[in-house]
């Protein structure tokens, strides 16, 4: 029997906005009856009176009018430095009483005080971070630690602009980040990052890089969570036995990995993931705060791993590392070109060509060189099907070699080439597109060898 | 709790502001120059009216004194055109406060309006809005310094001008921008 008494509360603090904190206890309070309309008049008339305390300083002194969205601007960092120092206090209850017994320039001091401290953490956690940043090569990981969160330090104005984030699309953290403001906000977004970091510091950079290939070639330029796949495939190297260190489960874990989840219910697979996490926690000697923030990130994982088991992907969630850099180079000539006379004489002959099969069989009988097969799909004057008739000639890893020539391009960077060539790119583009899955992955692995 | 407790005080704002108009009167009956309260009234709705047109607030009782003090004295005031002056004048104050892009002080705003009223405007509201005002915003948004040094000695030439001397004769279009072009480089040189 638990003997502890504990004080019955008015306001339940899950109720309340955590970006808009002060404005939602007054709304809940006065629901409540705790304060009344005196109590409510009172403090904007305060607020007010801040409000134009810290217009004059805005402007200087100079200036006695404001624009109305730079007043409401200020405004809304005046509530949102209230709010910090309300929720500083241990229960709603007492943020009231603290509303009703202290003055609003006293709490907003309070507030600035405690926006100061929040402050010196986020700068403290960020320099940790950077001092420890995982070697990657994804650049959104690196711009964003590097640059983005430097950036909100540089332009954070806590005096009249303390809600403000400035970070709006950056490097996602894995655990959701609470709806917060300003650098309350920022205080949990960069330590979320931190421990992120962290976990990934325990792993060879090679390692993860061969595990990242694994799971997206492009995932330098690639705009997603590298903690997710490192935890995934360390949880999936525990399960199946494989070496955590190496992150490598290979492709015989992942057929049992597939083979154990698809029939579980999400409650089984996060059973299995915590038993899991708390083994690795202890292989890996990971301190408590780091073990904790790996506990809150399994629920997602096992969502995860239910969806991907039920579209029987789970191949896309346990990644097999590969190895890029061992994949041998192709290098592929287009060829020599025929003679110009020679060239005209079966340009002239295709363009008589009423048949389309006609027109193949010159084509097959005289072209021998992807050069010669180019020039002619630019001067033949072949319709779009005709040209994808031609394409259909070609094997896998010709058509690679003229996806390596004519890539896709934004449209703006081909608006320069002349119209045969956009009409080939396009041509080209529609019919890999059409190809099945499994051709077009071949054509993409071909198109990154080519050198 | 919104911005709408801007209007819950507006009263009480207003009503001190009427009462620092009429208390103008002291300091402006010297130049016989005087407003009754339904006029101190109307151009504090005047402030207000302008205020909301331009997307501003403003605490504390605002700059109608300022600019009562200032234009008082002025040779092209008269006592029969007092009050739609003044009137005139605080509209023209806030569009240009926005127009600035608040670079410009008020005291430094009514110093500049004032020098160009009395000088090269020749008490013309049209010139000093549309000409004088309209240069020192485009200035001031460029970037370009040097417009207020004269104003600071007392001198009273136009932005633009640095003869001393008033020319009327390219500068009538405020908008012409060849005109515009050739008194910038001139200002400059």
């Amino acid at each position: 029997m638990n003997n502890s008494l504990d004080k019955i509360r008015v306001i339940d603090r899950s109720l309340l906005n955590e970006e808009d904190y002060f404005q939602s206890l007054l709304s809940e309070a006065l629901g409540k009856g705790i304060i009344n309309d005196t109590d409510i008049e009172r403090l904007q008339l305060e607020c007010l009176n801040l409000l134009a305390e810290k217009t004059n300083r805005y402007n200087l002194g100079v200036s006695s009018s404001i624009r109305v969205e730079n007043a409401q601007s200020i405004m809304a960092s005046n509530m949102f430095t209230i709010g910090a120092a309300l929720k500083h206090c241990p229960t709603p209850d007492d943020a009231v009483t603290t509303l009703q017994s202290q003055s609003i320039n006293e709490i907003y001091k309070k507030g600035r005080k405690r926006i100061d401290l929040l402050l010196l953490k986020a700068k403290a956690i960020q320099n940790g971070l950077q001092k420890r940043l995982f070697p990657t090569k994804n650049e959104f990981y690196n711009l964003t630690i590097n640059g983005a969160i430097e950036g909100f330090f540089k332009l954070y104005n806590p005096d009249f602009a303390a809600h403000e984030i400035h970070i709006t699309d950056g490097y996602p953290a894995f655990n959701p980040v609470p709806r917060l403001a300003g650098v309350e906000f920022i205080t949990e977004y960069i330590g979320a990052l931190f421990y992120e970091n962290q976990f990934c510091g325990y792993f060879s950079p090679e390692s993860v890089h061969r595990l990242l290939s694994g799971y997206n070639g492009d995932y330098e330029h690639l705009l997603f969570n590298i903690y997710e796949p490192v935890l995934t495939s360390a949880i999936g190297c525990i399960i199946t036995g494989a070496d955590v260190y190496r992150l490598d489960i290979a492709k015989s874990g992942a057929k049992h990995l597939e083979r154990l989840l698809a029939e579980m219910q999400g409650s089984e697979i996060l059973k299995v993931l915590r038993q899991s996490a708390e083994e690795l926690a202890r292989c890996l000697e990971c301190p408590p705060s780091l073990a904790n923030y790996i506990r809150n990130s399994l629920p997602i994982i096992a969502n995860r791993i239910e969806t991907a088991a039920q579209a029987r992907t789970l191949n896309s969630v346990f990644a097999v590392p590969v190895l890029p850099e061992n994949a041998p180079d192709i290098t592929f000539s287009f060829g020599v070109k025929m003679d110009n006379e020679k060239y005209r004489n079966v340009i002239e002959e295709i363009r008589q060509c009423r048949l389309l099969e006609d027109k193949l069989a010159i084509i097959k009988e005289f072209i021998r060189s992807l050069a010669d097969l180019e020039d002619v799909l630019l001067d033949a004057d072949f319709t779009a099907e005709e040209m994808q008739a031609v394409f259909s000639l070609l094997n896998m890893q010709e058509l690679a070699a003229f996806l390596k020539k004519h890539p896709k391009q934004p449209y703006l960077d081909t608006a320069d080439l002349r119209e045969p060539e956009q009409f080939l790119r396009q041509n080209l583009h529609n019919f890999i597109s059409k190809l099945p899955s499994n051709q077009q992955e071949i054509i993409a692995n071909f198109l990154h060898r080519i050198v | 709790m919104g911005f709408e407790l801007i209007s819950f005080t507006s009263g009480l704002i207003e009503g001190q502001a009427v009462s620092e108009v009429i208390k103008c009167n002291v300091y402006t009956e010297r130049f016989g120059l005087r407003l009754t309260q339904a006029q101190a009234a109307e151009l504090v709705e005047t402030r207000s009216l302008s205020l909301r047109d331009n997307g501003r607030i403003e605490f504390g009782g605002g700059v109608i004194d300022k600019i009562i003090k200032a234009f008082c004295d002025s040779p092209f005031i008269s006592a029969y055109d007092y009050a739609e002056t003044l009137h005139e004048l605080i509209e023209i104050f806030y569009i240009y406060k926005n127009e600035t892009h608040d670079l410009i002080g008020d005291d430094d705003l009514i110093k500049f309006m004032k020098t160009s009223f009395d000088g090269v405007c020749q008490g013309s509201l049209d010139l000093l809005s549309g000409r004088e005002l309209y240069r020192l915003a485009k200035n001031l948004r460029f970037g370009r310094g040097g417009y207020m040094d004269g104003l600071l000695k007392g001198q009273t030439f136009s932005a633009f001008d640095t003869t001393g001397s008033a020319n009327f004769s390219e500068d009538d279009d405020a908008d012409g921008d060849s005109s515009e072009e050739n008194d910038e480089e001139e200002f400059y040189e």
